[in-house]
Formats: C-alpha cells, structure tokens, sequence
C-alpha cells in the first residue's frame, strides 16, 4: 500500500519537476501579489493597522495559492484520464485509495511548496513573524496542508464530474475566486459591513487564513480550536466527496 | 489449465448489447486473435478480462482467476498494451517503466535489470532517458509493449498494437509479438487488420456485433470459403484443362474455360501451379500466364456476415478522438 502509494507520488514530483511553467508561475505570482500590491498599500495600512501590509498579506497569499494550486493539481486528473495514463494505474494491481492517496499527495506537496516560497519572499520583503520561527513555520505547514488537502479534494470531485478542461474555468471563476475574496486573505475581518461578515464568516477559507495569521504573526480573529475544527471537517467532508467521485469514475 | 476462459461473457450498457454472450477458450502459449471491425466489441472483451470493466453476465477467468472475485491476482498476471495511448509523456521512457515495476511490486535491483532487457527488447535502450513527449507513434507503441512485459506477464493483451502505425514499424512490432510469444507468453491481440491476424496468429475468433461468427486457424478458415483461386492464360485452353482433369491432382471443382484460358479452384494452389508447368511443358502447350489469389479473411468474414467489412465509422470515431487529444494539449 505505502510502496504504491509512494509510485504515483513519485511520478507527480518527477512531473512537477518537469513542468517549467508551474515552477515559474509559483514564483512569479507572489512577487506580483506581494511586490505591487504589499508594496501599493503597505503605508496606508500601518497607520489603520498595528502591523504592516506585507506581513498581513503574505499569510493571506499563501492560503489563496492552496486554494487555486490545490484545485489545479486535483483537475489534473482530467489530464490523466484524457491521456490514458490513469488506465495505466487502474489495471495495475493497485488498489483505488492508494492512486488517490498518492495524487492527493501530490498535489498538497505542490502546495506546501509554493507557500514555503512565497512565505520565503514576504520574509525577504520585510515580513515580521509575531512568533519563534519554528512554532511559525511548522503551524504553518499544518494549515497548509488541511487547506490544501481539501482543494486537492475539491477539484478531484469536480475532475470526475468533468468530461473536458472547459468546466475548469467555471470552477475557478465562479467557486474558489470569490472563496478566495470572502476569506479576509487581503483585508481585516473585524469591521466589514453585515453582508460582508456573514459571507466571510461562512466560509471555510476564512479560518484557513485565520489560523495561517495566528501562527505566523500571532494575530488571530477566532480562536485556534474553532479554525481547526471548521478547517478539519471542511477537508474532511471534501476527502470523502473527492474520494468518492474518483472511484466511481 | 486454459491461459483464458469465457463463458457466455456478456456487456450490456444501457440498452445496447457490446459483448454477446462470448464463449472462448485460449491455450497456454496460444498467440490468439480477436478480429473484427471497429465497434465488434473486441476492446470490450479485453477490457472486462483485464478487470478494467465489470461484465453484466457470464464468466471469464485469466490464469485461473475469477476476473471479478479475484480481480487484484488477475492484474498482477496480466500484461496489456492499450488501444489508446497511455503512456506519461512527461516522464522518460526508463521513467515509465520503473514506476510501472514499483505499481508491480519489482524490487529495485530486478527493476533496473528488467529495464533494461525490455528496452534492448524494443531497440529503444539508446533513448531510455529521452522523454517520451520525444518520441514518435512508432516508438511509443513499442514502448508501451516493453511496459506491457516489465513484471514477465503470463498472458499479454493487445489492443490493437499496430493501429495508426506504418508498414515498416508493423512489422517490426509483429516481430516483437512473436519473439515474446515464442518465449512463452500467451497472447490475445485485437485487430480489425485481416493481414495481421494472418499473420501473426495461431488462432482467430472473428466476431462481428459483440458475437463470435467464425473460429479456428487462419488456413482453415480460409479454406472454409473454398480455397485458392488459379487463373491460366495459354494457347490450347481446352487441351490444357483434360490434362489437368486427367493428372489425379487435387481440384475443388471442375477448371472452368474462359475466353484464352482456364480458372481452377484448389485447395493448394502453391503445390498445384508447378503440376500444371510439367503439363503443359509434356503437351507442349504454350503458357503465357498464371496467377493464383488466396482467399483472404476479409472474404472468410464476408461469407460468414454476409456483408463486406465496415471501417469507415471507426476512422471517424479515430479523428474525433485525435482531435479531442489535441485540444486539451493546448492549454
């Protein structure tokens, strides 16, 4: 079980390895969210604020690229489908949970590793971390991993419902972008009006972002056990919707 | 023990019946065909006994194993070369093969070396490190064939392994097939090319419609339509065919006359042509001409089906999957 699952683990790192244009976007993208846009507000945001834009933001960035990374990583599967190299796996003496296991795997690898990167960057940028480096980066990781396990999930679900890379569009645009928005990931949470809060607050990323800023900067909204809990049963609850969707296709 | 069992194998998806209660036994060591036009329910067949699909009735077992009780111990015996491809083309080709020989559970050292001898198998071992994005149709059939034998299979299935391809690379693959099939391994290819079933195979089902129209060796199913077909052009027709009537060769029938020669029906038209040289040679009779044609399978499966070969829907169905392909390279 663990050596099939390490098989297609391995075959997603040599991809991801391979795929020059990920590893460019991984870097490129965060030093446009935290260059241009930390940089555009970060004076005006300190005098409201106790603590620095790009210090705020960067926890922020880092759970928005789980986000899209995840579910990008999760669609792939189309591509396996399409290409035939999932019949490959499924007619080798394999059970299903490891394929999945293992392309879950994957995916949440490639997202810890784009948020060490970007995380990488707001430190060299001026990012203040509010608590010991060890406790910061290793809470960190956690989180990183229970939001991106759920959008590896996420888009494993909506891969299988998929016939074609068309929907991925309409998943993007019109599921994770506006998760992304409502997740407090680029502005404080604690004076929104009504409307606002109510869709800030029924939305899972919202305590992914939450808990990301309790590790790193030691500033929170809620407390940590509500992030974990809402985190833990919205990756769960995503686990067992992906898993099913992937076996029954 | 039968290397594959089926009985009254039977695929219904809704409302349309792909395999048709399918009753086949294949021998240990067999190199065995499954011929039939695009649609006959050939990949049907070989997906269910490769435990990739469920059958909806009737049994098949592969080395003895129920295909769906023991679908795990099936796979593990199993090797198989799809229609599609489905290699990953992102990786090289020992990379393919060494995640193939982890998902088999080939331990390291045995990994490497079987690499290696299936590589050198295919004439692919100076690209093993070339990405397989790299390669041409060709290569990437061979390839896919090295995969199918990475965990030494007792029995390989094929689907299809020459579709698409060039003459020259068909025949190298048909190489391929039999060097494997003579080390043992049993084989099961499907095909709707008649001259590869010919050529390659021991034994040929042909199924037409998800049934099993015709079974036995490709000589004697061509024999079953009437044998060869001898043509004559010479001087002296009439004299020519009493000599042929009078010499006791073996003849189907009469040697009918046409306008400057004499058609014969045989059985054996190759032991027959140079009785009929000693002949006319005997008799002085001037030959200008003889051409002999086999009966080939298309025509065993027109007499058997009552209707010519279909394959204009398969190329159709080929382009729109080409073009599906190509579209989700783009992005």
């Amino acid at each position: 079980m663990i050596r099939d699952i390490y098989a297609i683990y391995l075959r997603e790192m040599i991809r991801l390895k391979r795929s020059r244009v990920r590893l460019v976007t991984t870097i490129v993208m965060p030093i446009l969210w935290l260059g241009v846009i930390g940089s555009a507000f970060n004076s005006a945001f300190k005098v409201t604020m106790q603590i620095d834009f790009i210090s705020f933001l960067t926890p922020g960035i880092m759970v928005m690229t789980m986000a899209f990374t995840g579910t990008i990583s999760g669609i792939t599967t189309v591509f396996d489908r399409e290409f035939g190299f999932l019949k490959e796996m499924l007619v080798a003496p394999v059970k299903r949970e490891s394929v999945l296991i293992g392309k879950m795997l994957g995916g949440v690898t490639q997202s810890i590793f784009q948020g060490i990167v970007i995380l990488a960057l707001g430190l060299l940028m001026g990012m203040k971390l509010g608590n010991s480096p060890v406790v910061a980066v290793s809470g960190m990781i956690l989180t990183m991993f229970l939001v991106s396990m759920a959008f590896v999930s996420l888009g494993l679900a909506v891969a299988s419902k998929m016939s074609s890379m068309e929907g991925f569009q309409m998943v993007m645009n019109f599921m994770i972008q506006p998760m992304v928005f409502l997740s407090g990931a680029f502005y404080p949470v604690s004076s929104l009006p009504g409307w606002l809060k109510w869709g800030v607050k029924i939305n899972p990323l919202t305590y992914g972002v939450d808990a990301m800023r309790y590790f790193s900067l030691g500033v929170h909204e809620f407390s940590l056990l509500a992030d974990f809990s809402v985190l833990g049963i919205f990756s769960l609850v995503l686990i067992v919707l992906g898993g099913y969707a992937f076996r029954r296709s | 023990m039968a290397a594959i069992e089926l009985e009254g194998l039977t695929k219904k998806f809704d409302g349309f019946t792909a395999v048709d209660g399918i009753d086949l036994e294949i021998k240990r060591g067999e190199l065995f065909a499954l011929l039939g036009p695009n649609g006959a329910g050939k990949t049907t067949t070989i997906s269910m006994l490769a435990t990739l699909l469920k059958p909806t009735g009737g049994k098949a077992f592969v080395n003895g194993y129920d295909v769906v009780k023991d679908a795990e111990k099936v796979r593990h015996s199993i090797g198989i070369v799809f229609q599609d491809p489905s290699l990953d083309d992102q990786l090289t080709a020992r990379e393919n093969l060494d995640i193939h020989g982890r998902l088999y559970h080939m331990p390291g050292e045995k990994r490497a070396r079987k690499i290696g001898k299936v590589l050198e198998m295919v004439d692919l071992a100076d690209r093993a490190d070339s990405l397989v994005k790299t390669f041409s149709g060709g290569m990437r059939r061979r390839l896919e064939i090295a995969r199918g034998l990475m965990h030494s299979p007792e029995v390989l299935f094929l689907d299809e392994p020459t579709l698409g391809l060039d003459p020259q690379t068909r025949r190298h693959i048909w190489d391929y097939i039999r060097k494997l099939n003579e080390e043992g391994v049993t084989v099961l290819l499907t095909t709707h090319y008649m001259e590869e079933a010919d050529e390659l195979a021991d034994r040929v089902v042909i199924i037409d419609r998800g049934r099993i129209v015709a079974e036995g060796t490709p000589s004697s199913l061509k024999d079953s339509v009437g044998g060869d077909v001898i043509k004559i052009s010479c001087d002296n027709p009439e004299e020519l065919k009493k000599a042929i009537e009078e010499c006791g060769c073996e003849i189907a029938d009469e040697p009918s006359l046409t306008e400057n020669g004499i058609v014969i029906h045989a059985r054996r038209a190759e032991e027959l042509i140079p009785r009929i040289f000693d002949i006319s040679n005997g008799k002085g009779i001037g030959v200008k001409s003889i051409t002999y044609k086999e009966p080939s399978l298309e025509d065993v499966f027109l007499h058997y089906t009552g209707r010519a070969y279909r394959e204009e829907e398969g190329s159709e169905k080929e382009r729109m999957k080409m073009r599906m392909r190509v579209m989700g390279r783009r992005r």
